[in-house]
């Protein structure tokens, strides 16, 4: 299947400072619908901003359409759908002032697809950015992203600021449009209930590296939550391989893995512990699967 | 493209570019002012006189508007484009980043023309009315090198706006300080005459600097 993005052993860090990533390798096929999550200052945002030309990165190299992203001609820009962490647009201007700019730029701009969102916002044409609610820009900003009808949608935690009707409302709506139009999204989000209703395939980032990179269906089908009763004093080693994110509270010592429960038992009783006890579930969201992954700070 | 990328530097800059000219001509007003209480209490010859034996131009509430004014249009045209990094927008737009660049500098360019033009315009209508026409040249070509120093205040403006970087914002400002300041080191009229063309070439290159500020921000050069 075509790949529109691509991202080979990317590295980057903060200035002279920490690593936030060392050999970032994903891609991001034709139709799908790819969500980045991880902890905050794990490069969810950085990766967007190095795939949209506005970082240079240390290493690496990333294509979109398989143009090299440092070369992008203007052209390709068209097929490229941007949504800035915080819904950021244009707030001097008012909805139809945004709506004619961006037209200009747009060859396949769809001028019913804003206007029909902004009718359910129940504001007027001449109303400006800046006096409405993060809410309500949210929803131009996604109004702007279907009418310019582009091949690939890169949002950018579209649900920072929104409130839970107004998170629903974006991420149904853009589901239907991408699924119907066979739209291909990266995106990211710190509310990781909205990206489940949303996303095909995960990338989890931990500090570093990616924890794990798959479908959110077979993520959810195969990773378990364990907990096992140690005896008093005693604690799960940490870097057991396999096993993420030991976490103990009040006796009960709470993992994940995506292994197998008698796989979990054999790889514990080789540390020397003694498994008697240890319990199996799978995962009932996709957050308790992130939390799962990548801990509780 | 062009035409949606005026109306976008057209919003932001218009309330500012409307006090700009206003201001301008109330200035270019006090400035006639001045010169009709001197006609008024000492008549028109006295005026000549001065301004022949004394090379006074009657102008000099003017001296520093143009700097102010570019300095301020400079900051409220992009200032809004830094305000949440919204400068990644723009340069998401599918034209090519330096032409971007240089559409919106040419708009705040137009502006300040007008309000610059109108300035010199009034003065110079008013003055042709009241003294020969090489006076009225004089005084023109006197008050030049100040609407150089006002193109000057903006393009440096701009350029620090749009940088990312503090230290290098404030290499810029102290060296766009230093060339606004070049423009008024001789008090004499017509003192500039001979370099007018060189100093507008120079003025003009230095538009460029927001191109390598914007080059910066897209190195993710920013703190």
């Amino acid at each position: 299947m075509e790949n529109i993005i691509s991202v080979k052993n990317l590295s980057q860090r903060y200035g002279r400072g920490r690593q936030i990533y060392d050999g970032l390798s994903f891609d991001v096929p034709k139709g799908s619908i790819l969500g980045l999550l991880g902890k905050n200052g794990t490069g969810k945002t950085t990766t967007i901003n190095i795939l949209m030309g506005f970082l240079r990165p240390q290493a690496g190299e990333c294509k979109i359409f398989g143009e090299d992203i440092t070369a992008m001609k203007p052209h390709t820009r068209t097929r490229i759908a941007l949504l800035l962490e915080g819904h950021v647009q244009y707030s001097f201007m008012t909805i139809a002032q945004i709506e004619k700019f961006y037209s200009r730029f747009y060859p396949r701009w769809n001028r019913d697809a804003y206007y029909g969102l902004m009718d359910k916002l129940k504001v007027s044409p001449g109303q400006k950015i800046s006096s409405m609610s993060n809410g309500q820009r949210s929803q131009v900003a996604l109004g702007l992203i279907l009418a310019q009808n582009a091949d690939l949608l890169v949002l950018d935690d579209f649900s920072l600021g929104l409130d839970p009707g107004y998170r629903r409302l974006f991420a149904d709506y853009l589901r239907e449009f991408v699924k119907a139009e066979g739209k291909t999204v990266f995106m990211t989000s710190h509310i990781i209930q909205d990206l489940e209703r949303l996303v095909d395939d995960c990338i989890i980032l931990d500090y570093g590296k990616i924890l794990t990179h798959q479908p959110v269906v077979s993520l959810m089908k195969n990773l378990r939550r364990y907990t096992i009763i140690l005896p008093s004093g005693k604690q799960l080693p940490e870097n057991i391989e396999g096993i993420y994110s030991p976490w103990q509270t009040s006796g009960t010592t709470e993992f994940h893995s995506f292994l197998a429960p008698d796989d979990v038992r054999n790889t514990l009783e080789r540390e020397g512990i003694s498994a008697g006890n240890l319990r199996g579930d799978r995962v009932a969201s996709l957050e308790d699967a992130f939390i799962g992954l990548t801990g509780r700070y | 493209m062009f035409k949606a990328l005026y109306l976008k530097e057209y919003l932001k800059t218009r309330r500012a570019f409307a006090v700009c000219l206003i201001l301008g001509l109330l200035f270019a007003a006090y400035a006639m002012l001045g010169i009709n209480r001197v006609v008024a209490t000492h008549g028109a010859d006295h005026v000549w006189l001065i301004m022949l034996m004394k090379d006074q131009l009657f102008v000099d509430a003017l001296k520093y508007f143009p700097p102010v004014i570019g300095l301020a249009l400079g900051i409220v045209q992009m200032r809004p484009e830094m305000q949440s990094k919204r400068l990644r927008l723009t340069l998401h737009l599918p034209v090519s980043n330096n032409r971007t660049v240089m559409t919106m500098l040419s708009v705040g360019t137009l502006e300040l023309l007008l309000v610059f033009g109108l300035q010199l315009a009034a003065v110079a209508v008013y003055y042709s009315g009241l003294i020969a026409s090489e006076m009225t040249a004089r005084v023109v070509a006197s008050m030049l090198p100040w609407y150089l120093a006002g193109f000057t205040a903006y393009f440096f403006s701009c350029a620090v706006c749009l940088e990312g970087r503090w230290g290098r914002r404030i290499v810029l400002s102290l060296m766009g300080a230093a060339f606004v300041c070049m423009f008024y080191f001789q008090g004499t009229p017509e003192a500039y005459n001979g370099m007018l063309a060189g100093a507008f070439i120079a003025v003009m290159l230095t538009a460029f600097l927001s191109i390598g500020s914007v080059d910066r921000f897209k190195q993710g050069l920013t703190n």
